[in-house]
């Protein structure tokens, strides 16, 4: 493979006949659609269902499935590590790391991750581009089954031109924007349409910001903080301590003590 | 022991025994069985309030060992013990609670081999891990002066720790300030969910913040309830210390929370008058602002009542402000809620009970409190009988003659056995999605068969009677799915135009057992799956039990499908339940998907039909809008079993 590649969804050729979500059940082995508490449309995505077409006003479909963000938020939030961005682009789970604490849940924009919440041993379930399937050189089973050509695999690189060349050939027919070029620091999978897919994510609109960022801006603060914190403390204490002895010195020299250690302490009140 | 005491002890204990039934079923059933969590709310009460919450009360540890070991603030140095074991205890349950929430608990211990150091929440499991440590090390000189530990090599234990005190109290001040502050971390990576009025760049300023003046308050409500329960006495300038410290430290909160919306131009949210704002207004009074104001007032900061009330507010406030961020404000799909079981309850309070319960143990047993257990000039430890000085005014659900022991079990395993009465033996599961038997519905047919005008119309979308129009026939409304691509099936004019009632079976291939025209849906009963159809059972019943096995299988070979014999060997004739078989042998045992099974047999027909009698059937038939007509969808769905207005899939807007 070439670079990291991605999948690219051209809502207006879906005719929503769901091969794609048929062969993705097959291919990840889901068995039947079940639902669980909280979704109430026999077709949402569930830990039975990583792929779904999803029906807009006006006989519009759209292919609802992981985004396989370039920096994926999912993966950021994984603290063992079992969120993995693999180079070629699909972001897959390892179960053997997994705790089970759901920040992945919490954090994906896109709200995709399931939880197999009644299992004895529940993992986290979604889309993985088929990663197994792309290792034996085979294409993504939802891009393979597509009737239409409405979703194709390739580099990202290649199928963000093709996006564009879309769009500059018919722009009557997309609106002119690659949806997945730059939202949350851009992702893998791309779509051209002719109504707005904002929907899809919490945000509900543009956001080129990737999350990841958000977290490193607080969390590349810790070792300094815990250093500066540590010092501070150590430096308080060496100082008010010293001014104790001082006092106590003085007051050992000159006038009858007062309050002893307890009224030690020119620190003042704690927090003022 | 005070009368008092023991009613308190004995409401534990049977909260104990709530929590012990649940916790069976939670590790043998699993977390969908005692949670109301789903994807569309995957944190719930056990993070918000037990590990959130559990963090963030659990501050006073630090906070008071930095005022009395940095600060050197040494007349409170009777609040460090309590503090110290509050916090030792308070991580203690928030390890346990992790435990009930984690799907997978036994992979608790994962952080320390797979460290994945980008995530705010390995920071948070890192410090945590720590700081437990640096408390156990902490609390331990008070463990090891009891007199069971009075060993050379206790007393040499004894010795380096207090020695390392100063340290200990150093890193454990730099721990907890780092995850205190990471657990408001934790929600920056969801700027879109978190409702705006409690999101910020900076909430890892507002946890801290509050953790302090929390920690503070939560150590002025022990001692005061040390004085309630136990008789133990503080000076009350010292609680007015605490006090007024919290204050100052809830008035910067405050502050610092306005100020920081105000910032970010958001402080029109505050005022919109939605419930939100309402909610955020409440919350910040109750926490910090009107706590915060009561102790501007000389009789409030000098009553012990007066003190009592403005921790108690700042308490309940903070854990408020954490159950708010998790759950209430955080953002989920449209109509999907999220309320705690009471199952989900009842192990959070279990576990604070468990808590009180060993911090009970600890004050009547260690040096705790000055002047009560350990530290008390005499009266032994040891279980007393609960008889109270003042017995004539003796009320409870037990009789207080009991020994506490008795009267404890007596409690626990009460409400043990209450609670097994009201759990569920199992827990819901995740409900599959059958396929819909057709219904009929009644429409006309427009225009000539094989123009391409021709459709099918629903009787009671058509106006009245257009010429053209045949007289109302009764249709199927195939829906299969629910809410796909519904299509109008004209059963009647299929079978006209097929050849009667000899056509059937160009269709109807097969039946269930004493069944006549089985739905479709009966045996391709997903839409996408393929389902077993042969059933071993009622074989082995109708060829006579064990002895029939020789009906299929050869003796001395494996029994399998593989090496059965053919079905056709029996369903040939009449004289057995299905003597048609007309799908090909590789497809007997299992029918095909809902979805497949009618493409197959419409889409090749129509092909077939089109190709062979191309004058009498258009092109247009083969098409997929010849049966899924668009134009028809919204008409059909009407019709169609209602789902929710989440069920156009996507994030519509939830909380905002």
């Amino acid at each position: 493979m070439k670079g990291p590649v991605g999948i690219l969804i051209d809502t207006t050729r879906c005719i929503g006949c769901e091969s794609c979500v048929a062969a993705c059940k097959q291919a990840n082995g889901l068995g039947p659609d079940r639902r669980w508490r909280g979704q109430e449309a026999a077709t949402g995505l569930s830990a039975t269902r990583f792929s779904t077409v999803l029906r807009l006003p006006h006989e519009r479909f759209v292919l609802q499935q992981c985004r396989h963000c370039v920096e994926p938020a999912c993966v950021s939030a994984c603290l063992v590590g079992a969120m993995r961005k693999t180079p070629e682009g699909p972001v897959v789970y390892d179960p053997d790391r997994c705790m089970g604490c759901r920040y992945c849940l919490v954090a994906c924009p896109f709200g995709i991750p399931r939880y197999q919440w009644s299992a004895a041993e529940p993992k986290v379930r979604k889309c993985t581009m088929c990663y197994a399937r792309l290792q034996e050189g085979k294409l993504p089973a939802c891009v393979e089954a597509c009737p239409e050509h409405a979703t194709i695999f390739g580099p990202r690189e290649r199928l963000l031109a093709e996006a564009h060349r879309r769009i500059a050939d018919q722009p009557g027919r997309y609106l002119p924007r690659v949806f997945g070029e730059h939202d949350v620091g851009g992702t893998s999978v791309l779509y051209v349409s002719d109504a707005s897919l904002d929907f899809l994510s919490w945000r509900g609109g543009p956001d080129p910001q990737p999350l990841p960022a958000l977290t490193w801006a607080s969390l590349k603060r810790v070792p300094p903080m815990f250093l500066v914190v540590g010092g501070l403390m150590g430096g308080i204490r060496w100082v008010i301590g010293r001014r104790m002895r001082v006092a106590a010195e003085e007051g050992a020299a000159a006038p009858p003590p007062a309050g002893g250690a307890e009224q030690g302490g020119e620190g003042g009140r704690p927090h003022d | 022991m005070t009368d008092r005491l023991a009613r308190l002890k004995t409401v534990l204990w049977a909260l104990i025994g709530v929590l012990t039934p649940i916790t069976v079923l939670r590790f043998a059933d699993g977390l969908g069985t005692v949670t109301n969590l789903s994807d569309a709310a995957p944190w719930g009460l056990w993070v918000a309030f037990d590990v959130m919450a559990g963090v963030a009360l659990a501050a006073g540890g630090f906070v008071v060992a930095a005022t009395v070991y940095i600060f050197r603030l040494e007349r409170y140095r009777g609040f460090v013990r309590p503090a110290v074991l509050t916090a030792l205890l308070g991580y203690i349950l928030v390890a346990v609670g992790l435990l009930y929430d984690l799907g997978l608990p036994w992979h608790i211990w994962h952080p320390i081999i797979y460290p994945q150091p980008h995530s705010v929440l390995f920071e948070v499991a890192a410090c945590v891990m720590l700081y437990l440590t640096v408390l156990i090390l902490e609390f331990a000189p008070v463990v090891l002066e009891h007199p069971l530990f009075d060993r050379a090599l206790f007393r040499g234990a004894y010795r380096w720790l207090r020695k390392a005190t100063i340290p200990l109290v150093i890193v454990g001040i730099a721990l907890s300030s780092l995850h205190q502050s990471s657990l408001g971390s934790l929600f920056l990576i969801t700027p879109a969910r978190l409702n705006p009025l409690w999101y910020s760049p900076d909430i890892w300023i507002l946890y801290l913040v509050s953790a302090v003046a929390l920690g503070l308050m939560m150590v002025l409500l022990e001692s005061v309830l040390a004085g309630v329960f136990y008789g133990h006495r503080v000076e009350t300038r010292l609680l007015t210390g605490l006090g007024e410290a919290a204050a100052v430290v809830l008035a910067l909160y405050a502050g610092f929370r306005v100020w920081d919306l105000g910032q970010r131009d958001q402080l029109g949210l505050v005022t919109d008058g939605s419930w939100q704002s309402w909610l955020f207004i409440g919350e910040l009074s109750v926490s910090a602002v009107i706590p915060a104001a009561l102790m501007l007032f000389r009789r409030v900061r000098a009553s012990v009542a007066g003190l009592a009330t403005a921790a108690s507010l700042t308490v309940f406030g903070m854990i408020l402000n954490r159950l708010d961020a998790c759950i209430v404000v955080f953002q989920r799909p449209a109509g999907a809620g999220y309320f705690p079981s009471w199952m989900e309850i009842a192990v959070s309070l279990g576990l604070v009970a468990a808590g009180v319960l060993a911090f009970l143990f600890a004050v009547e047993h260690l040096a705790v409190y000055e002047g009560v257990g350990a530290a008390a000039p005499r009266e032994a430890p040891g279980v007393a009988p609960v008889a109270p000085a003042d017995a004539g005014g003796v009320r409870g659900l037990l009789p207080l003659r009991l020994t506490a022991a008795r009267r404890y079990s007596m409690a626990a395993l009460g409400a043990a056995a209450l609670t097994v009465v009201f759990v569920p033996l199992s827990g819901p599961r995740p409900r599959p999605t059958p396929v819909q038997r057709p219904r009929t519905q009644h429409g006309v047919v427009r225009g000539a068969a094989g123009s391409p005008s021709h459709r099918l119309v629903l009787a009671d979308a058509a106006p009245p009677r257009p010429a053209g129009d045949s007289a109302p026939v009764p249709l199927l409304l195939l829906a299969g799915h629910r809410d796909r691509m519904a299509v109008l099936f004209d059963h009647e004019a299929h079978v006209r135009r097929t050849g009667g009632d000899a056509s059937c079976a160009l269709c109807h291939h097969l039946d269930l057992p004493l069944d006549r025209a089985s739905a479709c849906a009966d045996c391709h009963r997903d839409v996408f799956d393929s389902t077993a159809t042969f059933v071993h059972g009622t074989h082995v019943a109708a060829l006579g039990g064990d002895s029939g096995c020789a009906h299929c299988h050869a003796p001395g070979v494996a029994k399998t499908y593989a090496t059965a014999a053919a079905c056709t060997d029996c369903h040939r004739t009449p004289a057995v339940a299905h003597p048609v078989i007309a799908a090909p042998a590789a497809r007997w045992r299992s029918a095909p998907g809902y979805e497949a099974a009618m493409h197959g047999l419409c889409v090749e027909c129509h092909e077939r039909e089109a190709r062979e009698h191309p004058g009498e059937y258009p092109v247009a038939m083969t098409r997929c809008a010849w049966c899924h007509d668009v134009d028809r969808g919204p008409e059909l769905r009407r019709l169609l079993p209602r789902v929710a207005p989440g069920g156009q899939g996507g994030l519509a807007a939830g909380t905002r």
